[in-house]
């Protein structure tokens, strides 16, 4: 197994009472794209924050392609783009993005010339000579994505970076780091949207109230709780309640959903979905559907961190340093 | 390095292109040359004729004597004389308002007895005028009361002879070639300018440090850059501009103060006379002078600086930035508000305290320096003093700076900054 890009090893941050996150660990396989996922108020931006060495980890410890000092130091391989957005209003476009090129190590003609190359490309090119305050949030939110990709980092980090763009720009946002990542960059985003996790990650790690709850490749996280759900529908011929008697037996069935057009069973403990297909064809009933399915992403998410999730809400996530 | 540079390039670039900059920049000579023209304009200009009349109630012939020796000692006033008579004032008044008159004056026995008079016209407000004709007034009824005890009027004439004191600075057991006046000038403008500069700067770096914070984006820059560099670059990019528009006004105040030279009557002589308009010269200011005052000015703008960039990093509105820089406004006030005494005294205690004192020599050192030479144990005990202190205060403020750019919310109180300070 080759070293991680980013090792991070029980780190905790406790701020004035509260645990913000609680002896983290987390391990970032080059070229994966890994989501950080979680509820509001969970950790995710102070777990990033710790890794960037913006705020020191009370305890524990965060690696960095495998060497060891800081962020800081190795900042021209990474890309940060923190939760709360920020340019300097009164600049010119082009001027930020080679300012904050130049704060990553890269002179400012290379910079000029990609900058360009990234403004034209997401169609800022009129726009590079206005001030940025000029420019729509979402036509912001783009410039601050290409001062966080501009210098070609190996590893990118981006703290919500979906939040408050339109569908049209969030699809670009997401083919960028879908190629990004094609490349063999390494990308960690937070995100409490698990549809977005669910199309982009490998890779997740879901945290409720400082904690991680559970972490692996996707489809692993998926294996762990999946099979246990069956949909199934009826052809409308009756025998209706005989599948009702069917899906009362505890054994069998934990929970059903029924959706109207179909229900969903999520199987008992131990319980096996053949079993209950044998009684219902036994029973009479006449199956259109009968489907072992994959849990979403979101169903896992909910069932792991509901109750926390709720809860953990009321503290808020811009923890104070 | 290369980081700080960057940092230091923005805050220049960024500043320089305001509008703000190339207003004050240019305004500042302007407004001094403007002064200048102003009064080459006043002392070129002769002041108007003025027709006055004197009332005379007097007795004697002290009446008809003041009006030919007034006209004679005031070519520019024209002066008859009217009989008292109980409507003559109003009737005057009327001739005023008319501005057949611009005055008159009341005269009775008791303006050389008591020595009062009165004078009512629309020109009262005219210092020069009044000046002029209290002047003038003071001394003929002087001399005639001492002829009236039979004093002879040479002799009166001899004894009225003014002494005029001639002022010259000497510094290095040499003439400096400096008046008071020019060395008291010298003083209030560096005062003045070192005040307003570090105190323009000061802020400058302060709502840098502030835009930053408030538009979240030193998280980005923190991300990249040490918060001290970051710091440094601010401080040293506002410094630079600072630095260039103190060379534009002091360039273009030595140009002025040639020009005003060849334009100002009477030349270097043109402080001699009170109560005349005009004659107002820009002090030669020696190159010692300057290079203590831009010492001073670096120095002292470092030393605020640093305390501006931590007030704004612990500030997270505008409006609390301002209220929290109000007790550094005050501190860096005290030299400033001092000056006179200063002068007054270059080598007293409150000078010599002010010299030594790290916070106010900044301002205090060049404005005695330019009043008088201070001793050179002074002088190095006042550079080191202040050399350490802005290390130190440097290192402070920078603590503060870490911690306090990524804090939002409530300003932390002293204990607070002490635990920031104090932070691993």
């Amino acid at each position: 197994m080759p070293e991680p890009i980013v090792a991070v090893d029980r780190i905790t941050k406790r701020f004035s009472g509260h645990t913000a996150v609680d002896a983290l660990s987390l391990s970032v396989a080059p070229g994966t794209i890994y989501g950080l996922l979680g509820p509001n108020g969970a950790g995710k931006t102070t777990a990033i924050r710790m890794i960037m060495n913006i705020i020191v980890p009370d305890e524990g410890t965060v690696r960095l392609f495998g060497a060891h000092g800081t962020g800081r130091d190795q900042s021209a391989r990474i890309g940060f783009l923190p939760e709360e957005r920020g340019l300097y209003p009164k600049m010119r476009v082009l001027d930020v993005l080679l300012f904050l090129a130049e704060t990553k190590g890269v002179d400012r003609r290379s910079a000029r010339i990609k900058a360009t190359e990234w403004l034209e490309r997401l169609g800022l090119a009129d726009w590079r000579m206005r001030k940025v305050s000029d420019l729509s949030k979402g036509m912001q939110q783009k410039v601050q994505f290409i001062s966080t990709v501009l210098h070609e980092p190996d590893l990118l980090i981006l703290d919500e970076p979906f939040s408050g763009l339109d569908p049209v720009n969030s699809q670009v946002l997401r083919d960028t780091v879908v190629e990004w990542g094609r490349r063999g960059k390494t990308i960690v985003f937070s995100t409490h949207i698990m549809e977005h996790a669910e199309k982009l990650c490998d890779n997740v790690c879901i945290i409720a109230r400082g904690k991680k709850l559970i972490d692996g490749p996707l489809s692993a996280v998926k294996q762990t709780h999946g099979g246990r759900h069956v949909a199934i529908a009826f052809d409308g011929s009756g025998g209706d309640s005989a599948a009702a008697a069917v899906l009362a037996d505890r054994t069998l069935v934990a929970k059903a959903n029924d959706y109207g057009q179909y229900a969903e069973l999520e199987l008992a403990p131990g319980a096996d979905a053949q079993e209950i297909l044998r009684r219902l064809v036994g029973a009479g009933v006449r199956l259109s559907r009968f489907e072992q399915v994959e849990p979403t992403l979101t169903k896992i998410f909910i069932d792991l961190v509901g109750p926390d999730a709720a809860r953990a809400a009321a503290v808020p996530e811009t923890a104070h340093a | 390095m290369r980081k700080t540079f960057a940092v230091i390039r923005r805050e220049f670039i960024e500043r320089v292109r305001t509008r703000w900059f190339w207003v004050g920049t240019i305004l500042g000579p302007l407004l001094m040359a403007g002064l200048i023209g102003l009064q080459v304009l006043l002392a070129g200009r002769k002041a108007g004729d003025r027709s006055i009349a004197i009332v005379d109630a007097t007795t004697t012939g002290f009446g008809q004597q003041l009006t030919t020796q007034l006209g004679s000692a005031i070519a520019r006033f024209h002066v008859t004389r009217i009989p008292h008579a109980p409507s003559t004032p109003d009737s005057l008044l009327g001739e005023v308002e008319a501005k057949h008159l611009d005055g008159f004056l009341l005269i009775s026995d008791s303006t050389l007895e008591f020595g009062t008079a009165e004078y009512r016209g629309s020109n009262v407000s005219s210092v020069a005028d009044m000046e002029q004709l209290e002047g003038a007034l003071r001394r003929l009824v002087f001399a005639a009361r001492l002829e009236r005890r039979g004093i002879d009027t040479l002799l009166v004439q001899q004894a009225e002879i003014r002494i005029r004191l001639a002022t010259h600075k000497v510094s290095g057991r040499k003439l400096t070639g400096e008046s008071g006046t020019q060395s008291f000038l010298t003083g209030f403008g560096m005062a003045i300018l070192l005040f307003v500069a570090i105190l323009i700067y000061g802020v400058n770096v302060m709502s840098s440090v502030l835009e930053e914070k408030t538009t979240k984006i030193v998280e980005v820059l923190i991300s990249s850059l040490r918060p001290f560099e970051l710091m440094l670059g601010k401080v040293i990019g506002a410094g630079a501009v600072g630095i260039v528009q103190l060379t534009v006004w002091i360039v273009s105040a030595k140009l002025l103060s040639g020009a005003s030279t060849r334009l100002g009557p009477g030349g270097a002589g043109g402080f001699g006379s009170p109560g005349a308009a005009g004659g107002f010269q820009f002090p030669q200011i020696p190159t010692t002078t300057l290079i203590i005052f831009v010492l001073y000015f670096l120095l002292g703008y470092f030393l605020y600086a640093a305390i501006y960039a931590a007030v704004g990093a612990m500030s997270s509105t505008e409006a609390e930035a301002r209220q929290a820089q109000v007790p550094v406004q005050l501190l860096l006030m005290i030299p400033y508000v001092s000056f006179f005494g200063i002068l007054n005294d270059p080598n007293g205690s409150l000078a010599v305290w002010m010299t030594l004192i790290p916070f106010w020599s900044p301002i205090a050192t060049p404005v005695r320096w330019g009043a008088s030479p201070i001793p050179v144990v002074e002088l190095v005990a006042s550079l080191a003093i202040l050399l350490v202190t802005v290390v130190v205060v440097t290192w402070v403020a920078s603590r503060i700076y870490r911690v306090g750019i990524l804090m939002t919310g409530k300003r932390p109180n002293l204990k607070e900054l002490v635990r920031w300070v104090r932070a691993a």
